[in-house]
């Protein structure tokens, strides 16, 4: 079989970053040996800092200058990668194997346009041969390639006028010119909602069929990888445990690992037992917000050129939030669901009455990178969300200085113990905590100030799986214990489904759907919403 | 992930020795002139005038026969004490206008900006020139004219690291948690502002000793009988084929001094790019 001509050999390779403190660190690869077949998808999953970017990074040659391979060998077709030099690896780069990064909008230069940052990578490898027309027709053929129905006119724009999902697109358009014979994906998908998610992942697959395209696809989607790749490896702590065919990985996993990724991935509140809070419905409600019209405003120039009054992203949009309650809110990126929040929040002017029934809300937000002050430890922040709350008097209460301050530092103590951080993490810096650790700080803040209403705003989505599913479990406890309701929104249509009891959908600026979760999952009756049910059935292989 | 615990890079590493280095011989002259000094700085001896150096005279004497290390030694002490003082008015009035500024935009940035600009838009060492001559010549005087002149980079650095933080999570959450917006300039962007300011305000003291000694030299600066080392370059000017020490030493201080910065801005910068995300 063709399939199992090795097109890039890992051999036993192990990697670490030494310092001159210590000279021999924990290696952050260990000893990991693979190969990736001619023509296949191969499937890269593990939990964050478990070593799979560092493992793609070595096989394109870009990685971080700290790090020092301690040994083992990579092939590619039978060359020996570590051992050509800078100048033959950059000649590769590109030509032999292409990569696609996470972020979309920050991978392609603001100041050029589509066209122009395509034809960059044709000239950057010289084929002589080539007119500017000739270029110029390839990009075209590959843009519509990347499902494009317009490819002239994407050529002329600039990244800012494109879509996440767009972007992306052009991105792969980039990688494939130079038809790579090894893809290099690093979590490509996980910065999209699920129909584009879904579209990109089908268009890939195209690719690999189309132009004989090898990819290594990593990701912390189990999902994703489930209808995507041929065969699957996991990765733990920089080694790798198991490796097989997709189906056999992901439906009877041997190894224990694997077995409790999954778990985890699946989010299932049954086997992890999670329990939300019942909802009385006839207590009044801790939110309410009516007729929100919202937009941004629009500059002199803008306004001139198009006589259009109408630059709203909101158009009256009416919700209530009750106490206790797992509000959801879903809909497919770029329908105004940050834009709500915003308004609700009230970091943007709008129309409407918005009525919060405590003083504080809480917000959690999406990126756990910049959620957190650098500058400030944890205690800091602790701090802080207390002096910022009106309960700071109440729980210091009188006495000395020094009383007073133990108070607080036994108050935050307890606080941070309930989100599960223990009193170690005090003085740590943000940059010490993983990725689920700041957004537990980050509720903990919240909680700290006691409100009624904590707003999260997709805090799932830079997850990995175990880091989702622990935040998911604290975030039912809060609400089982503390009775804050919470207004959720994620494109996890999966997590709404078990923790919310009630679901709002959006849709170009207005609510489009409202119901109980199983009404409105079961039976939907816009067409936002069976098409956001559409692509969650698709990626899931249902 | 890597580089948790301090890596300073080897490159960093270099450029901090050599700075550090050159620095201290002449932070090491400015404490020791403060108790000691060979001779006294403005003490004349008529008996020996321009003697080259010698065992009782290390760099030498000048046309007034002064010991010209002695005044070596208490002119740094100027070129450090202005180029401090100059340096902490600028960086307090650069921050304090800069990042409400970055911070709430429109008409407070526009204003801001608009007076900043306005002094920037003039050669800096002009306006220094035209302040010190308009309120006559003083030590005093030329630190807040340096302060003044060096305050729009200060405030332009602030204002741009303002408008980048400000947009991100910490900043909305601090909002929505309900700190007040004078405590998260204070506590919240300016601590994340630091890693920009260090070495601009390391380049801002070396490009000050450079203006000070300048306007020294044109005898707008430190006024005599006391020493400086812009002054004593332009006192040496006319004896430099005689009695060459005279030039080279100040000079070579002034080198010292300002060379050692900038590697040590170097170093800053190399070590806080690699090590800040």
């Amino acid at each position: 079989m063709a399939h199992h001509i090795h097109i890039v050999k890992v051999h036993h390779l192990t990697l670490s970053f030494p310092t001159r403190k210590d000279p021999n660190p924990k290696p952050v690869l260990d000893d990991v040996d693979f190969g990736i077949r001619d023509g296949e998808i191969l499937g890269l999953i593990g939990n964050s800092g478990s070593g799979k970017t560092m493992t793609s990074l070595a096989i394109a040659g870009l990685l971080p200058e700290s790090a020092s391979i301690v040994s083992g060998s990579i092939k590619f077709a039978g060359k020996n990668l570590l051992e050509m030099n800078p100048k033959e690896r950059r000649a590769m780069l590109g030509k032999d194997i292409g990569m696609i990064f996470q972020e979309p909008s920050t991978a392609l230069d603001p100041l050029m346009t589509c066209g122009k940052q395509l034809e960059e990578v044709l000239t950057a490898h010289k084929d002589s041969s080539m007119t500017p027309e000739d270029r110029h027709k390839t990009i075209i053929s590959m843009l519509g390639t990347v499902g494009f129905a317009t490819p002239e006119e994407i050529c002329g724009r600039y990244p800012h006028q494109l879509s996440g999902g767009q972007r992306q697109r052009v991105l792969i358009a980039g990688a494939a010119l130079l038809k790579p014979r090894l893809l290099i994906c690093d979590e490509p998908t996980s910065s999209l909602d699920t129909v584009t998610t879904v579209s990109i992942l089908g268009l890939l697959k195209d690719l690999c069929h189309k132009l004989h395209i090898t990819i290594l696809f990593i990701s912390h989607d189990l999902s994703a990888v489930r209808g995507f790749c041929d065969r699957v490896m996991v990765m733990k702590d920089g080694k790798i445990i198991d490796k097989d065919t997709t189906s056999d990985i992901l439906n009877n996993p041997k190894n224990t690992y694997t077995a409790e990724l999954l778990t985890n991935a699946r989010l299932d509140t049954r086997i992890l037992g999670f329990e939300p809070a019942t909802v009385d419905y006839s207590r009044s409600p801790v939110l309410t917000a009516n007729g929100i019209t919202a937009g941004y405003g629009r500059s002199l120039f803008e306004r001139v050129k198009t006589k259009s009054a109408d630059n709203n992203i909101l158009h009256d949009v009416s919700l209530e939030v009750f106490p206790n309650e797992i509000l959801g809110l879903i809909g497919s990126s770029g329908c105004g669901k940050t834009t709500l929040i915003r308004s609700l929040l009230g970091l943007l002017p709008h129309s409407g009455i918005v009525n919060i029934k405590s003083s504080s809300i809480g917000a959690i937000f999406q990126d756990p990178v910049s959620c957190l002050n650098p500058a400030h430890t944890i205690k800091w922040h602790m701090a802080e969300a207390l002096k910022a709350s009106d309960k700071l008097k109440a729980f210091a209460g009188s006495g000395t200085r020094a009383e007073r301050n133990s108070r607080i530092l036994a108050r935050i103590t307890a606080v941070l113990e309930e989100c599960g951080l223990g009193a170690e993490y005090l003085l740590r810096h943000p940059k010490e905590l993983s990725g689920g650790q700041r957004q537990r700080v980050a509720i903990a803040m919240c909680l700290i100030q006691e409100p009624s209403l904590i707003i999260a705003d997709e805090p799932f989505s830079s997850l990995d799986a175990s880091s989702s599913a622990e935040l998911l479990k604290l975030m039912t406890d809060i609400n089982r214990e503390r009775h804050t309701a919470f207004l959720l929104i994620t494109h996890n249509i999966h997590i709404v489904r078990q923790i919310c009891p009630r679901v709002l959908v959006m849709d170009n600026g207005r609510i489009c759907e409202e119901g109980t979760t199983s009404d409105v999952l079961n039976d939907p009756k816009s067409d936002c919403t069976s098409r956001l049910l559409e692509a969650e059935r698709q990626i899931h292989g249902v | 992930m890597p580089n948790t615990h301090k890596n300073r890079s080897p490159e960093a590493s270099a450029f901090y020795t050599a700075g550090l280095i050159l620095l201290g011989i002449v932070v090491a002259a400015f404490i020791v002139s403060l108790f000691w000094t060979p001779y006294a700085p403005d003490a004349t001896d008529a008996a020996s005038k321009l003697v080259p150096p010698s065992l009782e005279h290390p760099f030498g004497t000048d046309n007034f026969g002064r010991d010209v290390l002695s005044r070596v030694m208490s002119a740094s002490k100027y070129t450090i004490f202005i180029s401090a003082a100059g340096v902490a008015i600028a960086l307090i009035l650069g921050t304090v206008a800069g990042i409400p500024a970055g911070y709430y935009g429109g008409f407070t940035d526009r204003g801001i900006m608009l007076l900043g600009n306005s002094i920037m838009c003039f050669p800096g060492i002009l306006l220094a020139l035209v302040a010190v001559a308009v309120f006559g010549p003083s030590v005093t005087n030329v630190i807040w004219a340096l302060g003044l002149v060096f305050a729009p980079t200060f405030a332009r650095v602030c204002r741009v690291g303002t408008m980048e933080i400000k947009e991100l999570d910490y900043i909305t959450h601090a909002h929505v948690m309900g700190v007040k917006p004078a405590r998260i300039m204070a506590f919240h962007i300016f601590p994340n502002l630091v890693p920009q300011l260090l070495p601009a305000t390391v380049i801002g003291l070396a490009n000050m000793t450079l203006f000070e000694s300048g306007m020294s030299y044109l005898g707008l600066g430190v006024q005599p009988p006391d020493a400086s080392f812009g002054k004593m370059l332009s006192d040496a000017q006319s004896y430099i084929r005689v009695a060459p020490w005279l030039i080279v030493f100040p000079a070579l201080m002034l080198v010292f001094y300002i060379l050692g910065l900038y590697f040590i801005s170097e170093g800053l910068r190399v070590s806080l790019s690699k090590g800040g995300k």
